[in-house]
């Protein structure tokens, strides 16, 4: 099992999935970096003066509005290096003479899972921690819950990883990787669905908003990171102005419960995906 | 089930099936421990298919049997089997140490690096053991398959047409690294379809088409050992029919003389006859089924 994990780790450094993924993330995150120090200089504008506090207000919705692209991009790394880790290896017939040893074919899936959860949360926590280094540099802003929020986008990772290798078991990679990503982004418009049902006080809308968040909780799981990144007076001032909780922002996330769901149903799907695997004609 | 100690490959009846696709009917087979084994087959005729079997890379539809005494598809019997398969492909951004640097720790030995050179040395790629082996050559490749498949002193070394992307030079190679392994009492199960490959190394065969073996046994046992035999003479004013009466019938075609029934130990007697009958013999040629008459025999029958 260790084995495979860190060939897996090899294979992306020897690709160089590793480094071309650390220089564009790097400019996203400089880039970013340098819109801020504008912002913070930004002393005037329309003839009025800009106060630190509305800085800190504008940085504090940019900051969200970023997680939300990085939740996306982060999401789409973790099925587009999942699934054909496994696909490609068994089109193009490596896994053979490597099959034919003595290790069993859960040790495989196991191993490069393992390895794939560990870059992707490696991934989401590195980039992230960097994005609100160089934002409180910037403006001294810091968001309520840093850790807690970069925890929850790791777990989102996490979530995809599994689902695109359980795919990846029985489907070509550019097959599993498509699907990965359509169930991705319908579980995206159920927690908005979800989110209006809460509004408009519909059950069904609601409950089926829900039933998508607990199949594939990778959108349960940005709604508890993106919580974590709400200044308490903005949701305070959102609640009391009964303001419609978009993707953007929300004032009911995720009961912990919910947590504890999506790692059950991570080692679910590790165990189905192993048991798929298993059963599989090579 | 009873499993004979002295066979390293003891399956009965097995079938497969891939969707509507029957790629096995039924494969009876015994590999004896030592011997290099020919598994002969056209195209399509499930060779391939039974290796996988045998390696535990598909599950069988039907049937059973034990791979060096364990059941299809254990582990245990994967310590000590070495696999080529038909479609080759190791890690291409690894270099071909590493690809067998990776095999020795798979199988749970430690191997050193003199030893993982020694194994590049016996199929020709030592001095490319520290490229990558995306930039091999198809034969270079299929080289360091065979190297993998004979890492760790396996008990039986199972080669899906080991030669298919090989030079003739590379070919004899094969065959010599063949006959070392079975010096050591090695066993070996080749996938050919290429008899000639086959006859020059195995010690016994089965052929198999569309998913059934047809014959098994030694080669002479399948050829069959004699057909009769061929003479060139000239007579000499007495006709040979006398001569020739009690050697069966025989068609004449001008000094040709074709008796299909005379065994291969009666062609000494059958010359002296024509000798003493005054006749001159230019040629005496034993008649023989060959391998390849046998096998198209027996893999076109069925298609009929
Ligand atoms: N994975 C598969 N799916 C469907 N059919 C298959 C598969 N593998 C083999 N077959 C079919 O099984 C038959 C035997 O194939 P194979 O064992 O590869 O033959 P050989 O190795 O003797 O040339 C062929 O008809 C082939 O098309
Ligand atoms: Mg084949």
């Amino acid at each position: 099992m260790i084995e495979i994990a860190a060939l897996t780790l090899k294979e992306l450094v020897r690709r160089r999935f590793v480094a071309g993924a650390f220089v564009a993330t790097a400019a996203l995150v400089a880039l970013t970096g340098w819109g801020f120090f504008y912002l913070n200089h930004l002393h005037e504008a329309r003839g009025r003066p800009v106060t630190h506090l509305e800085v800190l207000t504008m940085t504090s919705v940019l900051l969200i509005l970023i997680a939300y692209l990085f939740s996306f991009l982060l999401a789409m790394a973790a099925v587009f290096i999942a699934a054909p880790t496994l696909s490609n290896d068994i089109e193009t017939g490596v896994l053979l003479p490597v099959l034919a040893r003595p290790l069993s074919r859960g040790a495989i899936l196991a191993g490069k899972g393992v390895a794939l959860a560990i870059v992707i949360a490696a991934y989401a926590i590195l980039t992230g921690a960097c994005e609100f280094a160089i934002v409180n540099a910037a403006t001294g802003y810091v968001p309520p819950a840093p850790a807690a929020s970069l925890a929850y986008l790791a777990l989102s990772g996490i979530v995809m990883t599994a689902f695109a290798l359980l795919l990846s078991t029985r489907m070509s990679a550019l097959g599993a990787s498509i699907v990965a990503v359509v169930a991705f982004i319908i579980v995206r418009l159920g927690g908005i669905a979800q989110n209006v049902g809460m509004y408009y006080d519909n059950e069904t809308v609601r409950h089926a908003g829900t039933l998508t968040q607990l199949l594939l909780p990778s959108d349960a799981m940005w709604q508890s990171a993106l919580f974590r990144l709400e200044p308490a007076g903005m949701v305070a001032a959102m609640s009391d102005a009964h303001v419609w909780p978009g993707p953007f922002f929300t004032t009911a996330p995720p009961p912990p419960a919910m947590l504890v769901w999506t790692c059950a149903w991570i080692v679910a799907v590790a165990l189905l995906a192993a048991r798929s695997f298993a059963l599989r004609d090579l | 089930m009873q499993t004979d100690c002295a066979n390293v490959v003891d399956v009965e009846h097995l079938a497969k099936q891939f969707g509507h696709v029957v790629a096995l009917v039924d494969l009876t087979l015994h590999v004896r421990k030592g011997e290099i084994f020919g598994f002969l087959g056209p195209n399509g005729a499930g060779k391939t298919t039974s290796v996988k079997l045998l390696a535990g890379l598909a599950r069988p539809s039907a049937g059973s049997g034990t791979l060096l005494g364990y059941p299809l598809g254990d582990r245990r019997a994967r310590r000590r089997l070495g696999y080529l398969p038909e479609l080759f492909r190791y890690h291409d951004w690894l270099t071909a140490r590493e690809v067998l640097a990776l095999h020795a720790r798979l199988i749970g030995e430690r191997v050193h690096v003199r030893d993982l050179d020694a194994a590049l040395q016996t199929v020709g790629l030592r001095a490319r053991a520290g490229d990558r082996v995306g930039t091999f050559s198809k034969g270079m490749q299929q080289r360091l398959g065979l190297a993998v498949a004979l890492l760790g002193n396996p008990e039986l070394v199972i080669l899906d047409e080991p030669t298919s992307a090989l030079d003739p030079a590379g070919r004899l190679e094969v065959r010599e690294i063949l006959r070392g392994l079975r010096d050591r009492g090695v066993s070996v199960f080749l996938n050919s379809h290429l008899l000639t490959e086959v006859e020059k190394v195995c010690d016994r065969i089965a052929i198999v088409t569309r998913g059934r073996v047809v014959a098994q046994g030694t080669i002479p046992e399948i050829a069959g050992a004699s057909a009769g035999v061929r003479v060139r003479v000239r007579e000499n004013g007495t006709p040979l029919t006398q001569a020739l009466a009690e050697y069966g019938p025989y068609t004449r075609d001008g000094e040709h003389i074709f008796a299909p029934e005379v065994h291969a130990d009666r062609i000494p007697a059958l010359v002296a006859a024509l000798v003493a009958a005054g006749a001159q013999v230019y040629a005496v040629e034993p008649a023989s089924t060959t391998l390849e008459e046998r096998f198209l025999q027996l893999t076109q029958e069925r298609g009929a």
